[in-house]
């Protein structure tokens, strides 16, 4: 059940992504404040006779890295930005004492890169942007902005709060189902109850480039984690 | 029974092809000409029994057979020819075996047990590099593993005051090139950090460098960087962290160790070594495995050489000792294309391994030097249908006279190329939806996990088959439909093929084991004196 709890984590941060990516500084320039949070996502097709998803997961971010987890703490993803300004992505298998690595080489081959301000933020400028300003608000003490718009024909309803530069709540809409993303908690890195897996112990975590997968027929956590755990259902 | 290929395909070729170029087809006596040519000329064929001064073994990691076919049509149609008639450059090599893979405990083997048979004239176990199958796997004692290591050809060779050299476009601590050197029962402790607390084997990276034979190996170029420097270490390109809890720095290490040597992490560096004055080059060109030649240049900012350059500069570096070389030169990524089941990949993949050895065969000479190409295993991938001779090799399959492609008992069309298993399973996916499945998993740039293409972990049941397009299948980045749902294409156990030219290489003939391959180059470097004089002596 652990990995598929995992592939639902990942599915849901995926939907609470949008499909546009940017150049564009959020923050102008500016630090991100460093900071930790807890959010809730559902998720309600359409259909009702498909399943309601319900996931709680964790989110921080410091300068240069962000990482989540889901809530029972079994899995997450990790992704830092060097100095050179590459992204090093790794999901991690915390149960497994385990790091997978998606190498540069790959995600290259792959058409992937990664947007650095998308995935501190979860909104790029450009589709904050493409949102219309609605009203003000304040949401958990916090200064907050109300805007609403269409992203590839999906409506979006969107609390961004202006000085943590997150949102608050992300409410999608279209034919299929209804994603809503709520911030729970938020707190200063340094002052939470809710701390990360620190780099240091997931350095100290076995590594594994997801390339060697299938040279890996014989290796227990590989075999668990490509195993068939029943039929995946939509 | 002795294999003669090499006439039979220059002449087929040479005929095909002019008439290819003529766009006429061959006449009937064209094709028995061409037959008997092959007779006569086979007739001529004197094999060259003299002593290897060098010997190149090039391995296409998982290149099956059917890889070998499908590549050859694939290259031939980018040079505007059908395809079939074409030849890669090994495949005109005169002597032709082919190789059981099988390990002492696998039907299906893994790289590490393949390329030890083929390095140490043993079978051993899945996972083990150069070590014998009685101990246990991940057996942690350096002194078990010192006590039940084999010897390796470029052991050997190091002995016999020959240079060595691995190259590879995986990872230089990867089974393949790591069976050449290193001696371990697990496969994956590359770096030490990938040992358990408390193994004092060496992990295989410092074996390399710590490798101290006669001066220690010459030539060491691939992937493979993170498990050469400390974790206190950023990576030259991208800047993550080394992978070393011991705090070696194992390049640095390299240079300082060894006399006229350099390290090397990109393309100009590389270019600017003059194999004239380097006598020692280890070249990391990404910090795991480097880039699919389909891929390398527009997706590399640091650059990295191809498979070509690689095997040629060490050619340049090596030759320059007159008691002679051993060389391994491994297409890596052919195997892991494969695994993704993406055949575009592994057919440019195995297209550059037959550029690598066409180059390398121009460079040397092969009275004095034994060259051989082979594989470790094959891959579940096949080639089927009635498609009409130049059908597109990654198309869709089109009988003679139809004026669309074949179709299925469902109304559907397909593919010629397929697997057997793996993640071209058409059914939904935790990452596609049904249909057909792409190597570039659609994601969202940020929020959206990596991939090495499309690695599911679930899948729902394909009902019947996806409506196949020409441009569908035809992109580079489709994966083949699949039978059995996986998240990594397998291995496959059918027979691989030994193609060899040079001094000795009539000894390749028939169906052999796939540990023959390290007696006919122990046979031809002469380093079979002291072992058949041993086994003389045992035997009164």
């Amino acid at each position: 059940m652990k990995i598929i709890t995992v592939l639902k984590f990942t599915v849901c941060l995926t939907i609470a992504s949008f499909s546009l990516a940017s150049d564009a500084d959020i923050s102008n320039g500016q630090v991100l404040p460093e900071l930790a949070c807890r959010y809730e996502m559902h998720i309600v097709p359409q259909d009702k006779s498909q399943t309601e998803i319900h996931k709680t997961w964790y989110f921080w971010r410091t300068a240069n890295s962000v990482q989540t987890q889901d809530a029972d703490g079994g899995h997450g993803e990790i992704w830092q930005r060097s100095t050179t300004g590459n992204i090093q992505y790794r999901k991690l298998y915390h149960n497994d004492k385990t790091a997978v690595e998606y190498m540069p080489a790959d995600n290259a081959s792959n058409n992937i890169s990664f947007d650095w301000i998308k995935l501190s933020s979860m909104l790029s400028q450009q589709e904050l942007d493409s949102l219309k300003y609605v009203k003000k608000s304040e949401i958990m003490g916090k200064r907050s902005e109300l805007r609403t718009g269409k992203i590839d024909g999906q409506s979006l309803e969107v609390q961004w709060l202006v000085d943590e530069k997150l949102p608050a709540s992300i409410i999608r809409k279209d034919g299929v189902r209804t994603v809503e993303l709520r911030l729970l908690d938020i707190a200063p890195l340094l002052t939470t109850q809710y701390k990360p897996v620190s780099v240091a112990d997931i350095g100290n975590y076995r590594q594994i480039d997801a390339t060697d997968f299938g040279d890996m027929e014989n290796d227990p956590f590989v075999k668990k984690l490509m195993a068939v755990e029943g039929q995946h259902t939509h | 029974m002795l294999f003669v290929k090499n006439l039979s395909v220059v002449a087929v070729t040479t005929l095909l092809i002019v008439s290819i170029a003529q766009a006429d087809e061959p006449s009937p006596e064209d094709w028995f000409k061409a037959g008997r040519k092959t007779v006569v000329d086979a007739m001529h064929l004197h094999p060259n029994v003299r002593h290897a001064k060098n010997v190149i073994l090039f391995v296409g990691d998982g290149m099956g057979v059917s890889t070998i076919t499908a590549s050859r049509i694939f290259d031939g149609q980018q040079k505007g020819g059908h395809g079939e008639e074409n030849s890669l450059s090994f495949e005109k090599f005169p002597y032709l075996a082919l190789s059981k893979t099988y390990s002492v405990n696998q039907q299906t083997p893994d790289s590490a047990p393949t390329m030890t048979a083929m390095v140490t004239g043993v079978k051993s176990n899945d996972g083990f590099l150069s070590v014998n199958h009685t101990i246990l796997r991940s057996e942690p004692s350096a002194g078990v593993i010192d006590a039940n290591k084999l010897a390796t050809i470029l052991e050997q060779a190091k002995q016999n005051g020959m240079s060595a050299g691995v190259v590879s476009t995986a990872r230089i601590t990867h089974a393949t090139p790591a069976a050449c050197y290193a001696h371990t029962a697990n496969r994956d402790w590359e770096a030490d950090s990938d040992r358990p607390a408390g193994a004092t084997v060496p992990d295989i990276a410092a074996q390399l460098v710590d490798y101290n034979i006669s001066g220690g190996i010459e030539v060491a170029l691939g992937g493979g960087r993170a498990r050469f420097l400390p974790n206190t270490v950023t990576d030259p390109e991208y800047g993550s962290a080394g992978k070393r809890k011991d705090g070696r720095d194992l390049t640095a290490e390299w240079v300082s160790k060894h006399s006229k040597a350099n390290y090397v992490w990109n393309k100009a560096q590389f270019d600017a070594i003059d194999p004239n004055k380097t006598d020692h080059l280890l070249g990391l060109f990404e910090p795991s495995h480097v880039h699919y030649e389909a891929d390398r240049v527009a997706h590399d900012k640091a650059g990295e050489p191809s498979l070509t350059e690689m095997t040629t500069k060490a050619i340049d570096i090596l030759k320059k000792n007159s008691n002679g070389y051993f060389l391994m030169v491994e297409g890596g990524r052919i195997d892991h294309a494969h695994h993704a089941g993406n055949a575009f990949r592994a057919l440019s993949d195995t297209q550059q391994l037959a550029a690598a050895v066409e180059a390398a065969v121009k460079k040397i000479n092969l009275e004095d030097t034994l060259v051989i190409v082979t594989a470790d295993h094959s891959h579940v991938f096949t080639i089927g249908g009635y498609p009409v001779r130049g059908n597109p090799i990654l198309g869709l399959a089109q009988g003679v006279g139809e004026a669309s492609p074949t179709l299925d008992l469902l109304g559907l069309p397909y593919t010629t190329l397929n697997y057997a298993n793996g993640p071209g399973y058409t059914g939904a996916s935790n990452q596609q939806v049904a249909g057909s499945k792409t190597f570039t998993t659609p994601v969202t740039p940020g929020w959206a996990s990596g991939s090495e293409g499309h690695t599911p972990t679930s899948y729902s049941a394909a009902i019947g088959r996806p409506t196949l397009s020409k441009e569908t299948v035809e992109h580079h980045d489709y994966l083949q439909e699949s039978i059995v749902p996986m998240g990594a294409e397998t291995h496959a156990a059918e027979d691989v093929a030994i193609f060899a030219n040079g001094p000795q290489a009539h000894l390749f003939h028939g169906i052999v084991e796939q540990n023959v391959i390290y007696h006919v180059m122990a046979e031809a470097l002469g380093f079979t004196k002291h072992h058949d004089h041993h086994d003389h002596h045992n035997r009164k």
